[in-house]
């Protein structure tokens, strides 16, 4: 960052952040789902845009960390696109995973061992 | 391409430097000097190569002759070979590829071949120095801890790493970790140094396309290797996590996904193929111009060639994981981008063919190396495609043809490539010439024995011998003569071969010792570092050099000598 531009409001950005932050945990408590989808997912992606720009200075450093940056993102989407149709399963020809079934997760004490194992030896 | 980057006037740590005599201390163990760092990692990597050596006597005498007492190590348990082979692959790849192809020629020749003095940042390069020292007694250390070293295989696969009570190694296989953990930061910070200072601190002159192959694989793979290495680190952490903290990232029986594990590992894997690739083509491209006296066929070709490989690099990853349970519609797409990696590697293959159609070809030690590099490593990529297949795959995976293949990729890469690059810049390390007959002895009874090795071990895989198996007498289908014959004459012809490396460890050291002086230029090449003394002063020149042409100007017709160094102005 150069001398003659004003520094960011750190506290101001901050607080900003924390009333996001607010928000996104709000949001999903209502249980509707495209409201989940806006203030969980949706706040995330500001406020990793807020970070990025004022806490990291993108906004004020050379266009190419924006590209590295950018780059990062697609090298990220490429991981995932090559890998979500495997680890974002939660069920298959011969098995299924108990415990993805997030809305009625038992605590795991209480399931039989044996039948876990069966379950990890079907995957 | 970014032609219009400036290159600097001038080095601007010149002032910095003062290149006085030092004492032994600050000369040798605490040296920034490149040259010197550069060494360390060779000789770093030398002795863990003969520790990765030893290790495959171990296992392969076990193999060939279950049960004998191996001399210098005693009767191979089932414990001791799974940690054995681990550990080898292990070391292999990240103890002695990295260090020596990227870390040793990358800090001894970036800053020679582009024209300046020391690295841009040369204390960040003694401590990646320290820190892969530290990495290589910590991997092992491992031997030596409650339970030995680790031996789940060196992809570390999960539940089997995961878990103490699956692999039996508690601490093994968390300093197997932290090993390679430490060693991915050394080589960040080196690579940081290598890009920084190929693109910044060049000779006046020098353009982006003046700069040498070997300089351009050098920093391609370090940005390859900072682009992969982070999924890696950070599943490696959670694989730290789920054996000491006990989460269950990776622990189906909790809802983790071993597989997971497979696609971060990968990820990073199977560019690291190619980060170590790299570095040995452009090596290749430096010997073969210089001993057939012609200029690089397509120098732009192939640089683009190699980008192009390095994008696509991180677009195969799961030819790995074909029969882990992924979804098959993925391996459709991983089997099209594998088969097309071919298509790049290949054309610098014919490249490097046509570079040497009508030249004047000299055979000296240095150019066998890089002839046999290429003609071993068509035999590695020609076998991957068959395995890039999904459906050979299948009946393929995990057994001997996958190990013979991928030896046929990376015995190139490490040794072969290490070979051709030590014989061939010797004189300029260390001012003396090596002996080429003794040269020649050793590359033949390197060569041979490799093959004796390895094609064997392509039909035991094809005949349906599995990887990581202690003793195959127990399978009676792979118990029968024939096959026990091939493992004999695999192990035999191993032993042939760590036999013949005593010929290059004497021809080293004698060389050193009594070796004819090299002068500034005994191979009569273009590139920049030819132009400083043998072995090269602190600070590598009196005056910086200029650079007025690219780097493979041979034979050029109308000019009385048949090379036209770089930095002459006419």
């Amino acid at each position: 960052m150069s001398e003659d531009e004003p520094h960011t409001n750190y506290v101001k950005i901050w607080a900003i952040l924390v009333v996001l932050l607010a928000v996104s945990v709000a949001g999903p408590e209502l249980e509707i789902w495209w409201l989940t989808l806006v203030t969980a997912f949706g706040i995330a992606l500001v406020k990793a845009y807020v970070v990025a720009t004022k806490f990291m200075h993108i906004d004020h450093a050379p266009k190419f960390v924006t590209y590295l940056m950018v780059t990062c993102l697609v090298f990220m989407m490429l991981f995932m696109a090559g890998s979500a149709s495997d680890v974002f399963k939660s069920s298959g020809d011969n098995w299924y995973k108990i415990e993805s079934d997030w809305q009625y997760m038992p605590p795991v004490a209480q399931h039989d061992e044996g039948a876990h194992a069966e379950e990890a030896g079907n995957h | 391409m970014a032609e219009s980057i400036p290159t600097q006037p001038s080095d601007p740590h010149a002032d910095d430097h003062h290149h006085e005599e030092q004492s032994f201390v600050s000369k040798y163990l605490l040296s920034t000097d490149h040259k010197v760092i550069g060494m360390q990692y060779m000789f770093t990597g030398m002795a863990m190569a003969l520790i990765g050596g030893f290790m495959a006597y171990a296992f392969r005498m076990q193999l060939a002759f279950p049960g004998v007492e191996v001399p210098l190590w005693g009767v191979v348990t089932p414990a001791n070979y799974t940690a054995l082979v681990t550990n080898h692959g292990a070391i292999m790849i990240f103890w002695v590829a990295m260090p020596v192809l990227i870390a040793a020629f990358g800090n001894y020749l970036i800053p020679l071949m582009v024209g300046c003095d020391d690295m841009v940042f040369p204390k960040i390069n003694r401590l990646s120095y320290q820190i892969f020292l530290l990495s290589a007694i910590v991997l092992i250390s491992s031997y030596f801890v409650d339970g030995g070293g680790f031996g789940g295989a060196w992809t570390t696969y999960p539940p089997l790493s995961a878990k103490a009570e699956y692999n039996l190694t508690p601490m093994g296989a968390s300093i197997f970790i932290g090993a390679v953990g430490l060693e991915f930061v050394a080589f960040l910070l080196g690579g940081i140094n290598f890009i920084t200072t190929a693109m910044n601190a060049r000779a006046p002159g020098m353009k982006l396309y003046d700069i040498p192959m070997v300089i351009w694989m050098i920093v391609i793979a370090s940005i390859l290797f900072m682009v992969s290495v982070g999924p890696l680190l950070a599943g490696a952490i959670m694989l730290l996590f789920d054996q000491q903290l006990g989460t269950a990232f990776y622990d189906p029986n909790r809802g983790g996904d071993p597989v997971l594990w497979q696609h971060l590992f990968w990820f990073f894997g199977h560019p690291e193929v190619y980060v170590v690739l790299l570095p040995a083509i452009g090596i290749t491209a430096e010997i073969i111009t210089v001993f057939s006296r012609k200029k690089l066929f397509a120098y732009r070709t192939v640089l683009n060639t190699a980008i192009g490989t390095g994008v696509l690099s991180f677009c195969v990853w799961a030819h790995h994981q074909f029969i882990s349970g992924i979804d098959p519609r993925m391996a459709h797409v991983f089997t099209l981008t594998t088969l097309l990696i071919s298509i790049p590697i290949a054309e610098m293959m014919f490249v490097y063919i046509a570079t040497l159609y009508g030249g004047a070809i000299r055979l000296a030690t240095p150019m066998l190396w890089a002839l046999a590099f290429i003609f071993e490593f068509l035999i590695g990529g020609v076998t991957g495609i068959f395995l890039g297949a999904s459906g050979a795959d299948i009946y393929l995976h995990d057994t001997y043809f996958v190990l013979a293949h991928f030896h046929y990729t990376f015995f190139p890469i490490a040794i072969i490539g290490t070979f051709a690059g030590v014989t061939y810049w010797f004189p300029k390390m260390f001012g003396k010439m090596m002996s080429d007959r003794l040269g020649k002895i050793h590359f033949w009874g390197t060569i041979i024995p490799f093959n004796f090795i390895f094609i064997p071990l392509f039909f035991l895989g094809a005949g349906g011998q599995h990887r990581r198996i202690y003793d195959f007498q127990n399978f009676p289908a792979l118990a029968g003569e024939g096959m026990q014959d091939l493992r004999i004459l695999a192990t035999t012809s191993l032993l042939v071969m760590l036999g013949f490396q005593l010929v290059f460890f004497y021809n080293f050291i004698t060389s050193l010792m009594k070796g004819k002086a090299a002068g500034k230029n005994p191979w009569k090449a273009n590139t920049l570092e030819w132009t400083a003394e043998s072995p090269p002063p602190h600070g590598n020149w009196k005056e910086l050099p200029t650079v007025y042409r690219g780097p493979y100007e041979y034979s050029v017709p109308g000019r009385e000598k048949d090379y036209w160094p770089q930095d002459e102005p006419n």
